[in-house]
């Protein structure tokens, strides 16, 4: 296949409107098979007959639930399953994702939801490399240049300056964050694997000395701002 | 157990007190009828006094009339024995008395009786006055005691008082256990019933119909517990179930709505509408999402799962989440951590207290669509941790004020939405408080006071 929309898709649902509207609502997305089941009996021979890249499963069914499925199913197939059901206690949301599916969906639901969801899962699992491409590797914070393939900076005049692993980390986080607070536990997660707030002091050392790479005025940042009481944000990234 | 104690101690202390009382009761009265019979006798007829209405007048005895009227009224002889034993004067004297006594007879009938007559003595200068009572009007005895006892009278008498009271004491101390015996199950037995444990005592012995109305009251209020359990478990699940199946067909609604809505095809007041019926089945999603935990939080049938929970991470993260994606420039929110905070964990769910901080802020920005800014404050105060979240907006009114803060059992609906209400349920069934009030500058704060360590609350 060349792209996700030409991943197979299996919606298994009771509720043949809810199983229509969703048929088209994938289909209007571009998704050129989408199939549907009513019940567990349908879904197994669709699962044998067409081998599904991707099921889409209800956990209520007339003859059986999607959990005890989708362990039939993981016998002697890995396609992505993402959960859409009704059910919303924590309990059965963390039992879906403990048996392997790799999302769960609570009705009611917004299309654009759905259809944003199931895009990650496609494109996790059947094109990784594509979504980090070499390029979104690379940007611009004004005339500096920050390339995370080689941990490099690039000034303006032409110098450059390797980046320490933590300020690596740093960076990373709150590029893949561009424009978004992120908080001082998720940097410190980022950088020492854990989210204690002891080692807040260090962070503050490290985001100073990445201003003095980064910004051309570090007393007065422009493009990694602090955010008082929660933590920092990358602004004004472009890319060239 | 404590107050059976108590009655016994004061059954004991009044049992001693009655014995004491009816003692000293008894010596008055035995005393004052004593005292008032000897003076009718004695005190106003002295011997001596009669002995005294006997002068000498002209060489010859002479006795006054009224003294002889006392005599006549209340004894029945007199008589005068000069230094010899002689008789030299008498009155009324019997023939069977003799007319001269020897000292030996003097000495006895001065004591005792005189031919069966109580007598009484009084020793003049010119002899001895004897009186003569009538035969078996008074009963004599000589009472004569070793000094010892009138030295030691002070010791014996409240010896014999201590004696008494110790014996009362012991006496009552005997009953008072049996009892006490007796009382324990049935103290026992009620205080099982007040921790709505099942009750079933020995209904024999003295008290076994207290026992058996126990009994019945404690059948009575377990029967009453499982049925109210069965009556909250009904309605939990009848509320779980309409929520679940309400999802599939919202499902529907939300998902054509948004669907016609982003249709370009459509011509543009159309796909307004659209949005209005998208936005409006978002809303009675959150309305029934809200409703489902509201009912398990209420009767107890939402579990927490607890974990050491970092109040200062979530709230920086829940702050952080409403910055970067569901807040526009109306609202701003500034998260304020006190030093002495950042270390901090608690015991919590920390699903359910994320929910509870965001049902605040959520309510600050529905109730201010004018933009206002949301002060989220963060203060240890052992054994507490105060979160506050604050706006400089509208605030409550004051029936919401007292609404929330004093949630009466059948409370009518919330003024608007389950938000506030689950806001409470969630820090509740934490062993923690909430506080809703508005401030004088203007606006809102509610402050949430969660113990460091679950359950230490209770403990208070």
């Amino acid at each position: 296949m060349e792209t996700i929309f030409d991943c197979k898709i299996l919606i298994v649902d009771d509720e043949p409107e809810l199983c229509r509207m969703v048929t088209d609502i994938l289909q209007r997305e571009g998704f050129r098979h989408v199939l549907s089941a009513s019940n567990c009996r349908e879904a197994r021979q669709s699962l044998t007959k067409d081998r599904p890249d991707c099921v889409i499963l209800d956990v209520t069914l007339p003859d059986g639930d999607g959990f005890m499925l989708l362990r039939e199913m993981r016998a002697d197939s890995s396609a992505p399953v993402l959960f859409l059901s009704a059910r919303d206690e924590d309990q059965n949301r963390l039992l879906g994702l403990g048996l392997g599916a790799d999302d769960y969906i609570t009705k009611p639901f917004l299309p654009l939801e759905l259809i944003l969801r199931l895009k990650a899962v496609l494109n996790r699992t059947y094109f990784p490399l594509e979504q980090t491409g070499p390029q979104e590797r690379i940007f611009y914070l004004g005339e500096t240049q920050i390339d995370l393939e080689s941990g490099t900076i690039t000034r303006n005049d032409g110098e450059q300056i390797t980046l320490t692993a933590k300020e690596f980390a740093f960076i990373e986080k709150l590029y893949e964050n561009t424009g978004k607070i992120v908080t001082i536990e998720n940097l410190c997660h980022a950088a020492w694997g854990d989210n204690v707030y002891r080692y807040e002091n260090s962070l503050m050392v490290h985001i100073r000395r990445l201003r003095e790479k980064i910004e051309a005025d570090p007393s007065a940042p422009r493009y990694l701002l602090t955010v008082r009481g929660l933590g920092y944000k990358l602004v004004g990234v472009t890319k060239k | 157990m404590k107050s059976v104690m108590r009655i016994i101690s004061r059954y004991l202390v009044s049992a001693v007190g009655v014995a004491l009382i009816l003692l000293a009761v008894n010596f008055v009265v035995f005393f004052i009828y004593m005292f008032q019979l000897n003076s009718i006798e004695q005190v106003e007829y002295p011997v001596s006094q009669i002995a005294e209405g006997l002068t000498i007048q002209n060489g010859a005895y002479q006795l006054s009339d009224t003294t002889e009227k006392i005599i006549e009224g209340n004894y029945q002889w007199a008589m005068l024995l000069d230094d010899a034993g002689k008789v030299i004067w008498s009155l009324n004297l019997p023939a069977e008395i003799p007319q001269k006594f020897t000292v030996p007879e003097v000495a006895s009938f001065s004591r005792w009786y005189l031919d069966d007559y109580p007598v009484y003595v009084w020793r003049r200068p010119d002899g001895l006055f004897v009186l003569g009572g009538r035969v078996d009007s008074v009963w004599k005895y000589n009472i004569e005691y070793q000094m010892v006892v009138f030295d030691k009278i002070f010791i014996w008498i409240p010896l014999v008082l201590l004696i008494n009271t110790l014996l009362a004491f012991a006496i009552a101390l005997v009953f008072g256990l049996r009892l006490y015996h007796s009382l324990k199950p049935l103290a026992g037995g009620i205080r099982d019933m007040s921790e709505k444990k099942a009750v079933k005592l020995s209904t024999k012995g003295l008290l076994g119909e207290l026992a058996a109305g126990i009994n019945k009251a404690s059948a009575h209020l377990v029967e009453q517990d499982i049925a109210l359990d069965k009556r909250d478990n009904a309605r939990t699940k009848w509320i779980a179930a309409i929520s679940h199946d309400i999802r599939t067909p919202l499902s529907l609604v939300m998902g054509y709505a948004s669907e016609l809505e982003s249709n370009t095809e459509l011509p543009t007041a159309e796909r307004e509408q659209a949005g209005i019926i998208r936005r409006q089945s978002q809303r009675i999603k959150t309305l029934v999402n809200d409703l489902n935990l509201a009912s398990k939080l209420e009767y107890d049938k939402q579990p927490l799962r607890l974990s050491p929970v970092s109040l200062p991470g979530l709230v920086r993260k829940i702050s952080a989440d409403f910055l970067n994606g569901m807040m526009d420039e109306r609202y701003t929110i500034n998260v304020e951590i006190d030093e002495n905070t950042q270390d901090e964990t608690i015991t919590g769910d920390e699903e359910l207290l994320t929910r509870a901080v965001s049902n605040l802020i959520t309510n600050s920005m529905q109730h201010n669509p004018k933009g206002c800014v949301i002060q989220i404050n963060l203060v240890k105060e052992a054994p507490f941790i105060s979160l506050s979240v604050i706006d400089d907006g509208v605030g409550f009114t004051e029936e919401q004020c007292r609404s929330l803060n004093q949630p009466t059992e059948d409370t009518d609906l919330p003024y608007s939405g389950l938000g506030l209400t689950i806001v409470r349920q969630i820090i509740n069934a934490h062993g923690g408080k909430v506080k809703f009030s508005n401030r004088t500058a203007g606006g809102c704060e509610v402050l949430l006071s969660l113990p460091l360590y679950l359950g230490q609350a209770n403990c208070e």
